[in-house]
């Protein structure tokens, strides 16, 4: 199935050699991942924040009497309906990981082939150390993004599973049943719930580096990419969406990213 | 021609105990105490929070639950200069003595009795007999012919049922028993009440410590709250509780055990010149009336007698790392750094398990190597017995009225000098005067309590050191308590908020404990010495004074 | 043996009730009570009655290897039905070495005369955990490793009960670092039906009560996926904890004996593992009904989870995480982690500013450009082209 988006980035001819670089408009995250990224956003934040109060309640109240206040249980109920929407988020999400377009295919999640691989290092290579130009232009994320958000995913999967196990004890349904053979596994109840506490920093650091290298590509490479996850659009340079990688995975091209290179010909590197 | 006999297990203790004992011409000649289970708690305590150990400690050991956390607490305390409230010192005081009183009695009835009196000749026993001679010396209401009368029909139908449970199997008819009939039955019915008593008295420590056994302890206090105006707290419906089963206890004390004890001694005289072992006794000391610092105000005096010399008492100073209290591996399974020989005091102690006796299964020990799971503890060099004859010694030694009555009291009705307390029975009786004492304190120690909340002080908890962050890097402490089964000590080191070093020595580790490098015997082998075996196939004699010790091994080792 | 172990006659224990004096009414009584305890339908009473009036006395040994006796004594502390009546009338313990009137020699024989005569219909009771480490040589009793006996033991037994955390998962000796490498009698027996009545120790009446289930329906109690009767460990220490309100309020004890404290306020934030404590102690209590940890002021160690030990220090919330000091907890070392993460993205920002113009290559103002050229041209439809 070809789409019609994909015609017409390739309809348009090559920019001239000397013109400046043209720019295209990509339909890269349809509704469903945007809708995801955003539930996620909230529903993360919401149990972060009232699995940490639940964690280490502040001394809001001490005086009176139990009948007074609920606030604890207040906490605590948010994060459990919270829980239950972050199951929902994740799974349309695992959902449309079969049914998006490709830039959302489970596919990429996963380091399957060699390429995968020496992308990967290049990524490093640009992006974090700093030591390369050779700058990957995927459509969808790079690489590194990839496989790093494959394992929040497993992250999220961890405190669903060891979240609901724990919450087996004070739930009648069937639902948070399913999860508690895993108890053991776990030495007891205490200890998962330690790591299910861990994990809140694992997110936590997720999302530092996150929403900084969302904010460092949008600076460095300025193709949208924040916007993108609200609005879907990405803006891509012509001659990378023309690219023969434009047709891998993801999607995307390689590009010199260097004041020498800057106004000249930017051919797209060979793959 | 002298034989080796071998008991293990000992029975009718805690723990695992093996002795090995040379007999010639019907008398013991040699003996040799060993402990053979170990678990390593000193190893485990070592890099945790110093303010959990209690709980560790107290996992030692069940039968004396209660006193190794109050040890480890008072250690603790001791090293980063804590002083719990007047309240919480009374609430330990009271839980201290209740565990002792409780500890004494399931002792005499529930470990020791049945060397004594014989289940099987209860059975021919004349109820009506039993009640007269129960009620000479008692008022306890349920000494009734009808009651003796339904207990021995019950015992008759066990008895026949042929399945006999505990009781079988055992050197019933054994000629070395020499109760009437009537005193057998009377035995077995207290046996069985003290069986449901022993279960009533613990409730103390479920109110102030939430269960027994292993109550909770704190460091800084007790974890208990007094709030007469609230049901959460601890109220006047609880303290009321409280004052009944101390009421209790008393009474059964004064009106089953002690008239019990003091009716069977009188057939067992000769045991008062059997059995007495070692001339040293070692005592700590305990309930504080004015702080766990302050040894001055203890109702159990601190000291050491040594050879039975009745009017000198040696100060004792846990404290002293040159010439106090050592340990010794010469004749345990373990390994010490450096020369071997070594004694280490308990600051600088090591544990370090290394087996090195015969494979399992296995007949008899090496007892010219290793032998014990015990280290083998020295007070100045010195063999030490500990416990509650010991406790008896020092405070009549040292004219403690209270103990110096109670003692003069038994013995008048035994008519005996105070010699005959250097014995297996005097042992078992010095139990049962001190359980009198502690029974009549604890009510004491209650009525103060009472009167601290009264005058307002409810305060049970210091957190001023609570903060690890307030602690020095560097501290050390030792807490001591006299356990039921006598002079119990922890040492602590505690660096950078953690500790560093735990060593416990305990009364069952100085009694029963093997041998030194110079070859002096600890109190067990010491007392099996000289002790008569009437069939070397039944150990009844050997068990009775080892039982007078009242074993526990696995505090001795933990 | 002596001959008093050889009378053939063996009355049932209904029998030794009434020889007792118990009347019909009295015995229907204490079967409603115990129907109801283990949670029965009326049915059930009948059951008992009937179990009680034909069986014989069960006969049980009960092991003791690596253990601080407490579960012995707990036992002892039991109300409904004290031990008293249980030694007495319902079951026949032949083995025990803390109760037993026999010593050594002959103690040993009692254990094997019972292994022998009633094999395959003997109950094994154990206390304490089974050390592995140097050959066996940690545990030994009447020379035997206790690895050797409680194997030789198991081997006839119907079924066991471990006893407490020691039996069931290891307790305190097997805590870090396990010195002597003790285990729970499930590492060592795999082959037959274990019931976990975890605690330490377990509850006096908990302990009694499987054992009269067992006497009574002659089959285990129904168990949980850990082994251990649901009707005594099904429910959280928190679920039935009487301070549970105030939980929900929030309404915390701050430090020990504070106001907080007085008013009974509830003990999470003083560590509390009620949360995560299977265990009847809010519900059955201690010691007859007269309170449980809680109640008294102190938190729930947790003392009926497996490796609750290790679970330090007991009043923080939070475990220790090993290998990073006395004061890591996971929200330590999360903070560490995060605050070390923004010092390492700071410095990569400052030097991508540095490096701006290598990095980003292009002014800003082509891009704008650029991608306002392209915006007549907007696509459709989504893009998703077979790969
Ligand atoms: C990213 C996702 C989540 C984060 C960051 C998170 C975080 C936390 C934290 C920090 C705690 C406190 C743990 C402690 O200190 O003891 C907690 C408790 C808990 N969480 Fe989560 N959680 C997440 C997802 C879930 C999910 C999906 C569930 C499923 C129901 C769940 C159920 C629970 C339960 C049952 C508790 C214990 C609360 C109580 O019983 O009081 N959590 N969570
Ligand atoms: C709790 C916070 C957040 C979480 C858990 C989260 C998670 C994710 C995940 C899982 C993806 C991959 C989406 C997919 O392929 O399905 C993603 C992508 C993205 N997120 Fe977030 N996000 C968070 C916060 C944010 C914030 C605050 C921003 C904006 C500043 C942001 C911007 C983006 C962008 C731009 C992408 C696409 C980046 C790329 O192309 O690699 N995210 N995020
Ligand atoms: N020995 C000993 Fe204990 C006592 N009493 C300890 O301190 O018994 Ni278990
Ligand atoms: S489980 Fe606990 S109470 Fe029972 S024997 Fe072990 S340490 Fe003692
Ligand atoms: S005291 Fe413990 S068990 Fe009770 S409600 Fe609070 S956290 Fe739960
Ligand atoms: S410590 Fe144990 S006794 Fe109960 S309240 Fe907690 S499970
Ligand atoms: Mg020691």
């Amino acid at each position: 199935m070809k789409s019609d988006a994909m015609k017409s980035e390739c309809a348009r001819p090559a920019a001239p050699a000397a013109a400046p670089r043209a720019f295209i408009r990509v339909y890269v995250w349809e509704a469903p991942v945007r809708l995801f990224h955003w539930a996620n956003v909230a529903c993360l934040l919401t149990l972060g924040a009232t699995g940490y109060l639940i964690g280490s309640p502040p001394a809001f109240l001490t005086s009176g009497d139990a009948s007074s206040g609920y606030w604890f249980g207040t906490v605590r109920f948010v994060h459990f309906l919270a829980a239950y929407l972050f199951v929902a988020v994740m799974m349309l999400r695992l959902y449309w990981a079969f049914a998006g377009n490709k830039y959302a295919r489970w596919r990429n999640f996963l380091p399957l082939t060699r390429q995968q691989a020496r992308d990967a290092v290049q990524v490093a290579k640009v992006e974090l150390l700093q030591v390369s130009n050779e700058s990957l232009e995927p459509m969808g994320h790079n690489v590194v993004a990839y496989f790093t958000y494959a394992g929040t995913f497993l992250l999220a999967l961890f405190s669903i599973v060891s979240g609901f196990a724990l919450y087996a004890a004070t739930s009648q349904s069937w639902f948070p049943h399913l999860f508690i053979r895993i108890i053991p596994w776990f030495g007891s109840e205490y200890t998962l719930r330690a790591w299910h506490h861990a994990a809140l920093w694992l997110f936590a650091l997720f999302v530092l580096i996150h929403v900084y290298l969302c904010i460092y590509e949008d600076y460095v490479d300025g193709r949208g990419a924040i916007s993108s996850m609200i609005g879907g659009w990405k803006f891509v340079p012509r001659d990378v969406a023309a690219s023969p990688q434009a047709q891998g995975l993801s999607g995307g091209g390689r590009r010199r990213r260097s004041r020498a290179a800057t106004g000249g010909q930017q051919p797209p590197t060979a793959p | 021609m002298s034989e080796r006999i071998v008991v293990d297990p000992v029975t009718r203790i805690e723990g695992h105990l093996r002795i090995e004992a040379e007999v010639k011409d019907g008398h013991i000649v040699d003996a040799w105490s060993a402990g053979t289970m170990v678990r390593g708690l000193e190893i485990i305590l070592k890099g945790r929070d110093p303010r959990d150990a209690w709980a560790f400690c107290e996992r030692v050991c069940g039968v004396c639950t209660t006193v190794h956390a109050l040890a480890s607490v008072r250690a603790v305390e001791d090293a980063l200069g804590i002083q719990v409230p007047p309240a919480a010192e009374l609430i330990r005081n009271i839980m201290h003595c209740t565990q002792n009183v409780q500890d004494h009695v399931v002792h005499f009835y529930h470990l020791h009795a049945l060397d004594w009196v014989d289940v099987v000749s209860a059975l021919k026993a004349d109820p009506v007999a039993a009640s007269q001679l129960a009620q000479r010396t008692s008022r306890w209401p349920k000494n009734s012919p009808g009651y003796f009368s339904d207990l021995q029909k019950r015992l008759t139908t066990f008895v026949q049922s042929g399945q006999l449970g505990i009781f079988a199997n055992a050197y019933w008819g054994h000629p070395a028993f020499k109760l009437p009939s009537e005193l057998n039955l009377i035995a077995v019915a207290h046996y069985l009440e003290a069986l449901e008593w022993q279960k009533e008295i613990v409730k103390v420590h479920a109110i102030f410590g939430g269960k027994n056994p292993h109550p909770n302890y704190l460091v800084g206090g007790m974890p208990c709250s007094f709030n007469l105006e609230e049901a959460g707290g601890i109220n006047a419906t609880q303290l009321g509780q409280v004052a009944k089963l101390l009421k209790e206890a008393k009474d059964f004390v004064e009106q089953v055990y002690y008239p019990d004890l003091l009716a069977i001694a009188p057939y067992y005289l000769e045991w008062a010149g059997i059995g007495g072992g070692l001339e040293n006794y070692l005592c700590y000391g305990d309930l504080p009336t004015n702080g766990f610092a302050d040894p001055s105000g203890y109702k159990f005096q601190r000291g050491a007698i040594l050879g039975r010399n009745l009017n000198e008492i040696h100060p004792v100073d846990p404290r002293d790392t040159r010439e106090g209290i050592e340990e010794f591996i010469d004749h345990s399974w373990y390994e010490y750094s450096g020369a071997p020989g070594r004694g280490l005091h308990p600051w600088e102690g090591e544990t370090r398990l290394k087996y090195s006796g015969p494979p399992t299964p296995y007949s008899h020990l090496d007892v010219t190597q290793k032998y014990s799971w015990l280290k083998t503890p020295r007070w100045k060099g010195h063999a030490m017995e500990v416990g509650p004859l010991a406790r008896m010694l020092v405070g009549y030694a040292g004219g403690n009225a209270q103990i110096k009555d109670a003692v003069s009291e038994a013995l008048g009705v035994l008519q005996a000098p105070p010699a005959v307390l250097f014995s297996t029975l005097g042992r078992t009786a010095a139990r049962g005067i001190e359980a009198r004492l502690m029974a009549q304190w604890n009510i004491d120690f209650y009525d103060q309590l009472v009167q601290l909340i009264k005058a307002g002080d409810t305060r049970t908890f210091t957190k001023e050191k609570w903060d690890p962050a307030t602690w020095p890097s560097e501290a050390r402490g030792v807490g001591t308590a006299e356990a039921p089964r006598g002079a119990l000590a922890h040492w602590i080191v505690i660096k950078d908020g953690k500790i560093e070093n735990y060593q416990l020595v305990v009364p069952s580790t100085w009694n029963a404990s093997p041998r030194d490098a110079k070859g002096q015997r600890s109190s067990y082998e010491a007392a099996l010495i000289g002790t008569p075996v009437h069939d070397a196939k039944q150990p009844l004699e050997i068990i009775r004074t080892i039982h007078s010790f009242d074993p526990c091994l696995a505090c001795a080792v933990h | 043996m002596p001959a008093l172990l050889e009378s053939p006659v063996v009355p049932t224990i209904y029998e030794q009730m009434q020889s007792r004096g118990v009347n019909r009414r009295d015995f229907l009584k204490f079967c409603a009570w115990m129907s109801a305890y283990l949670g029965l339908q009326e049915s059930g009473i009948a059951q008992i009655a009937r179990a009680i009036e034909t069986r014989r006395r069960l006969p049980v040994v009960w092991m003791h290897f690596q253990e601080c006796t407490c579960c012995s004594e707990s036992f002892l502390r039991s109300s409904h039905p004290i031990v008293a009546d249980i030694l007495l009338d319902k079951l026949s313990l032949d083995y025990t070495e803390t109760l037993q009137a026999a010593a050594g020699q002959q103690a040993e024989e009692v254990l094997q005369d019972t292994i022998k005569r009633y094999r395959g219909e003997y109950v094994m009771l154990v206390e304490g955990s089974i050390p592995i480490g140097a050959d066996g040589a940690y545990c030994v009793v009447g020379g035997k490793s206790a690895i050797d006996s409680v194997r030789e033991v198991a081997a006839g037994a119907k079924a066991i009960i471990a006893w407490g955390n020691c039996a069931c998962a290891g307790c305190v000796q097997s805590a870090n670092p396990n010195p002597t490498q003790a285990m729970p009698v499930k590492a060592i027996i795999k082959d037959k039906p274990i019931i976990h009545v975890q605690g330490c120790p377990p509850i006096a009446e908990v302990m009694a009560g499987v054992l009269v289930h067992l006497l009574t329906f002659d089959r285990l109690p129904q168990l949980d996926a850990l082994g251990r009767p649901k009707v005594f460990y099904s429910a959280r220490v928190h679920d039935t904890c009487y301070r549970r309100p105030n939980f929900d309020a929030g309404l915390f004890v701050e430090t020990f004996d504070d106001a907080n404290a007085k008013k009974g306020y509830c003990l999470y934030k003083m560590g509390c593992r009620g949360p995560t404590t299977y265990n009847a102690c809010g519900s059955l209590k201690w010691n007859n009904g007269t309170s449980f940890p809680i109640q008294s002021g102190h938190p729930c160690l947790g003392c009926s989870e497996a490796g609750f030990w290790d679970n330090g220090p007991f009043y923080r919330r939070l475990t220790n995480v090993p290998g990073f000091g006395i004061e890591s907890t996971a929200d330590r070392l999360g903070v560490t982690a995060l605050g070390a993460t923004a010092v390492a993205l700071a410095a990569h920002a400052a030097v991508t500013r540095v490096r701006k113009r290598d990095t980003i290559g292009e002014q800003p103002g082509e891009n704008a450009e650029a991608a306002e050229a392209s915006r007549p041209t907007p696509p459709d439809g989504p893009a998703n082209p077979e790969i």
